[in-house]
């Protein structure tokens, strides 16, 4: 007979303290991969930390430059409240499961999942983000880039919670796309995301489902900073950022798709989030 | 004012919409209090030998009541229907005994005092397993090097039709041969199987389940088990959708009852939704090999299939694509066709009814032949089918392949939806889109189908009428959300002139009708409503000399007004008797009751066709379905309503397998597609809004003139889903794309077509 304790927290302090204390507790916000989780047995936490409580965690403003968007902050209230401000964000967003899903699922949930297929992971690696941490030791800060470790590992310590993302707002346009064996409530087969940023000519992107982590593609984001932004794209440069994006993925075969097919989906939706953002930029 | 015809709307709906419907799993019955809760152990292999279980452990655990192996349970195993070619040796074991031939497979069983003890439990039975070599491919399975029963000395279960020696193609001008996967498909209703059992106090049983079936399903218990007649009590309460996986009688149910008697204490069974993915019957599962052929003028002179079914590890339904064979010929006057069906086992779920079971596979061969055919001779695909589909005159019309059609206007549903359509505009439109070099190409894709309905010929009923006037209607035929209780009303309203408040209808407790067909194979208004019109008619036959008398009048000269339901003398208004006082007059103290049995004359054909147009990403594979339009003949609508919600319903299933839906294994019989998650059911967001136009031609085969519309959606569909998707690829040479055509599926039959 195996019991969970459940640790309900209602404050970030002692939700930290809670976690310093019991290292083995499985953070849970939404539950909409935790209880997939525990629905296939694929875990057994010994303690479940309930952070619902914690009404800062569902709370954002501005940070300095940066939005500040609490853990806790659903999916629903992203498209609503910070839509215009983070659109790449928001079109990810828009995708993720159903109504019921948006209104239950969090960011910080889906980077505490680290799942390579989760929905906002490349449009916050494409904007550059970065994921607050918090334990009783102190808080840390963590690039996107930097947070993702293995496939549902990430650099959390066992005492440390996500606190926040930390986002700059876009500052230019944003494009999301996504591959799916069906329109909704779907698991991507491939993603991919590109902020631009019109003042400092500089390119982010994302992709998702496609390696280990979801991963930037470096290569293709220098090819376009080094391209002329005040004119249509070169053909050929859209087709290299395409094959540069599809070259940055280390794909898998599964019962979604193979490996060959993820690539070649990941070219042809690069192609077009970049002429989509670029047609924007003019 | 009749009431047939009307859009009437569900007297279910408010119980079931708000949540006051009662599921097995929701039933608080006194009987019921203390139930024990039973959790089955399930085989995580697909083949292997069993060589050892420990249930020790499990019987220590907390709140466990027992424990038990195949070696407890002297019942025999469930043997196959005598129908079968070589089913004798493949009887199903209520629990596995020495070995386990699917991965779902119960091992052992586990009673407890509730739910999470049973769970609990049923993980620490310990099985040893010694692998086997699994048999996942029909073809394999045909080759035989490993067989499931090895005393069967085939892994062969079933056979039927046959294909001729001489060539039927010999005269023809141009013939094409495709090879056709018709895939594997999981039910999947809303409420998985569910059952509860309870010792009724005199030796004998109820059984509350889940079942679309509860006369067959007492039957073959009571069989299994040893009991007397009438010592099993079998009712469905509300059942959440059944799709065909909730007709057979399972081994689980006659376990749950062995436990009953075993221990005299009541049992509850749900099975999660994991689980009955794995043990609740799958569907479809067909090789197949399309042979057509034809003159270049369009005329399709022969047609052959060949069939290489699925019938998983337990071959109890192995007959089923027998409907394929009859139903080959599809809508078309084709002067040759023969078709074969070879049906094997496999380390996979045991295959049963699917919506549509046997017939979808035929049109879905026949469809993509007729597209196939076309591409070949370079004519639009809605030529050749108004150059071949029967004629209204051919009716009835004895088909190659041993069906008689009975009546309709096939090309007269074509040229309704081609012209709902817009149909010469939309191949305008794709040819400019092909011009153009767009990405998002434009597909049509038709299919005109045929259907038998009607199956199981044969229903029973009973009508009372109480002093007050109500009327009680007991029905063999049983709902999982069709709505009968509001069509068979409004067929006795109108029949006895009573408004439909006034008649209750019941079905499915087999303490309060004993004989009874059950749901399927599109039959219930067919049957169940031809059964309460027979008893309807007989009531009235039987009241008409008491009315007479009542009336003080000669029988000749009393009617029953049918828009007041009272008895008149012809010729004074001023002698009139209603219902109820005839019963309490002539009954004193009782009412009227009349039992009949109705048996369908011959079987029935719906018919209709469907039109899909889809856009196609050429550089992903993505397909999006753009319109849907459909016309379905389903003989007289007794209710416009509920027809189109089961027209709604099939076409979505119909999509679901044309684009989404595949239940796949990997090479060691693991199923690898068993989660929602992986097995995409579509939802509304994936469908657009059907376009649905109707035609009624009435069957002379019931009093009704109803045909079946139960599966007629999901049968038309999918290859209207399918031949459009091939249509809008079609121009860069591809000729065919098995289902589901998922993106990579279309992606990659495009690069193949084009490199």
């Amino acid at each position: 007979m195996s019991t969970v304790d459940f640790l309900a927290p209602r404050t970030w302090e002692e939700a930290l303290a809670a976690k310093a204390e019991r290292r083995d507790a499985l953070p849970i916000a939404g539950g909409t991969d935790v209880m997939v989780e525990l629905n296939f047995d694929r875990r057994r936490p010994a303690a479940l930390l309930d952070l619902t409580r914690i009404g800062e965690l569902a709370e954002w403003g501005s940070d300095g430059s940066v939005l500040r968007i609490g853990a806790g902050v659903s999916y629903r209230r992203l498209i609503e409240e910070l839509g215009g401000r983070l659109p790449g964000l928001a079109m990810a967003a828009r995708t993720v499961g159903s109504a019921q899903i948006r209104n239950r699922g969090t960011v910080g949930g889906n980077l505490g999942s680290a799942s390579p297929a989760g929905d906002a992971h490349p449009p916050l690696l494409a904007a550059a983000a970065t994921v607050q941490v918090a334990s009783v030791r102190g808080t840390r800060r963590v690039p996107v880039a930097e947070f993702f470790t293995g496939p549902k590992r990430s650099v959390l310590a066992p005492d440390e919670l996500i606190e926040a993302i930390l986002v700059p707002p876009a500052a230019g346009p944003q494009q999301f796309a996504k591959v799916g064996t069906r329109n909704a409530m779907v698991i991507a087969v491939c993603s991919f995301a590109i902020s631009l940023d019109r003042e400092r000519q500089a390119v982010g992107t994302g992709i998702g489902s496609a390696a280990p982590t979801p991963v930037r593609a470096l290569a293709a984001e220098q090819l376009l900073a080094a391209a002329r932004w005040d004119r249509p794209l070169p053909e050929p440069t859209v087709e290299k950022f395409g094959e540069l994006v599809a070259a940055a993925a280390s794909p898998i075969d599964d019962v979604r798709a193979t490996a060959a097919y993820r690539r070649r989906a990941l070219a042809v939706l690069a192609r077009r989030t970049l002429r989509w953002a670029w047609e924007e930029l003019r | 004012m009749a009431i047939v015809g009307t859009r009437m709307t569900r007297v279910e709906d408010h119980r079931l919409l708000t949540g006051a419907a009662t599921y097995v799993d929701n039933l608080r019955l006194p009987e019921l209090a203390g139930a024990a809760f039973v959790t089955f152990v399930r085989s995580p292999i697909a083949h292997a030998r069993i060589t050892h279980i420990d249930t020790a452990q499990a019987r220590a655990a907390r709140g466990v009541v027992a424990v038990y192996t195949a070696a407890d349970i002297d019942v025999p195993p469930m043997g196959t229907p005598p129908m079968l070619t070589n089913g004798a040796a493949m009887a199903r074991p209520c629990l596995a005994k020495d070995v386990v031939r699917f991965a779902g497979e119960a091992v052992a069983v586990v009673v407890a005092e509730d739910r999470a003890a049973a769970a609990d439990a049923a993980g620490l039975v310990d099985v040893e397993y010694d692998p086997l070599p699994a048999v996942v491919s029909v073809e394999d399975a045909l080759a035989g090097r490993t067989l499931l029963f090895p005393e069967a000395g085939t892994n062969l279960a079933h056979e039927a039709g046959e294909l001729s020696a001489a060539d039927p193609f010999a005269d023809c001008e141009v013939v094409v041969t495709r090879e056709i996967t018709n895939q594997r498909l999981a039910p999947v209703p809303m409420e998985t199987r569910a059952a509860a059992c309870v010792p009724d106090g005199e030796g004998g049983l109820v059984l509350w389940l889940s079942t679309q079936c509860p006369h067959a399903v007492r039957d073959d218990m009571t069989r299994q088990l040893g009991l007397l007649p009438g010592q099993l009590r079998v009712i469905a309460p509300d059942v959440g959708g059944g799709f065909g996986g909730k007709i057979p009688s399972e081994v689980d149910y006659t376990v749950l009852c062995w436990i009953v008697r075993q221990l005299g204490r009541p049992v509850r069974w749900m099975e999660t939704r994991s689980e009955t993915m794995l043990t609740m019957n799958h569907g479809r599962g067909q090789r197949q090999r399309v042979t057509i052929g034809g003159r270049r003028d369009g005329t399709v002179s022969a047609y052959r299939l060949d069939i290489l079914a699925d019938a998983g590890a337990y071959p109890h339904t192995a007959w089923l694509p027998s409907a394929t064979v009859w139903m080959a010929t599809g809508a078309y006057g084709i002067p040759r066709v023969e078709a074969r069906a070879r049906c094997v086992v496999t380390n996979t779920t045991p295959m049963g009814a699917y919506r549509g079971a046997g017939r979808p596979e035929a049109i879905a061969a026949i469809e993509r032949a007729i597209d196939l055919f076309a591409a070949e001779i370079g004519m639009d695909p809605a030529d050749v089918r108004r150059r071949n589909l029967l004629r209204p005159e051919a009716f009835p019309y004895q088909t190659p392949t041993g069906m008689e059609y009975d009546s309709g206007d096939y090309p007269a549903a074509l040229e309704q939806v081609l012209a709902a359509a817009d149909y010469p505009g939309l191949r305008a439109e794709q040819a400019r889109r092909r011009a153009a070099g767009d990405h998002r190409q434009l597909g049509i894709g038709l299919s005109c189908y045929v259907e038998v309905t009607g199956l199981g010929g044969e229903e029973h009923g009973k009508i009372t009428m109480d002093a007050d006037g109500a009327v009680t209607a007991y029905v063999g035929t049983t709902p999982q959300g069709q709505g009968h209780a509001t069509t068979l009303s409004m067929i006795i309203a109108d029949r006895l002139g009573v408004p439909p408040e006034q008649v209750s209808v019941r079905h499915t407790d087999t303490g309060s009708l004993d004989q009874g067909g059950g749901t399927f194979g599109s039959r219930s208004l067919q049957l169940g409503g031809s059964v309460v019109h027979e008893a309807t008619q007989r009531l009235c036959d039987d009241a008409l000399p008491l009315a007479a008398a009542a009336l003080e009048a000669d029988e000749r000269d009393v009617v029953l007004d049918r828009e007041s339901g009272r008895w008149r003398a012809a010729g004074d208004p001023a002698r009139e008797i209603s219902w109820a006082e005839l019963v309490r007059r002539s009954r004193p103290g009782g009412s009227f009751s009349v039992e009949v049995k109705y048996a369908l004359p011959k079987l029935t054909f719906s018919y209709g066709t469907h039109l899909a147009l889809v856009e196609v990403d050429t550089e992903t594979g993505q397909v999006k379905l753009v319109r849907f339009i459909g016309v379905d003949d389903a003989g007289r609508l007794i209710n416009p309503l509920l027809a189109e919600g089961q027209r709604h319903g099939g076409i979505a299933q119909g999509i679901a397998q044309a684009l989404y839906e595949e239940m796949r294994y990997d090479e060691d019989g693991n199923p690898v597609t068993a989660t929602l998650a992986d097995y995409t059911v579509p939802s509304a967001a994936d469908l657009p809004g059907f376009e649905l136009l109707t035609r009624e031609t009435p069957t002379p085969h019931n009093p009704l003139g109803a045909k079946g519309i139960g599966e007629a959606g999901t049968i038309g569909a999918a290859p209207a889903v399918q031949n459009a998707v091939i249509d809008a690829v079609s121009h860069l040479g591809v000729r065919h794309i098995d289902m589901p055509l998922t993106p990579e599926r279309v992606w990659q039959a495009i690069k193949e077509a084009t490199s």
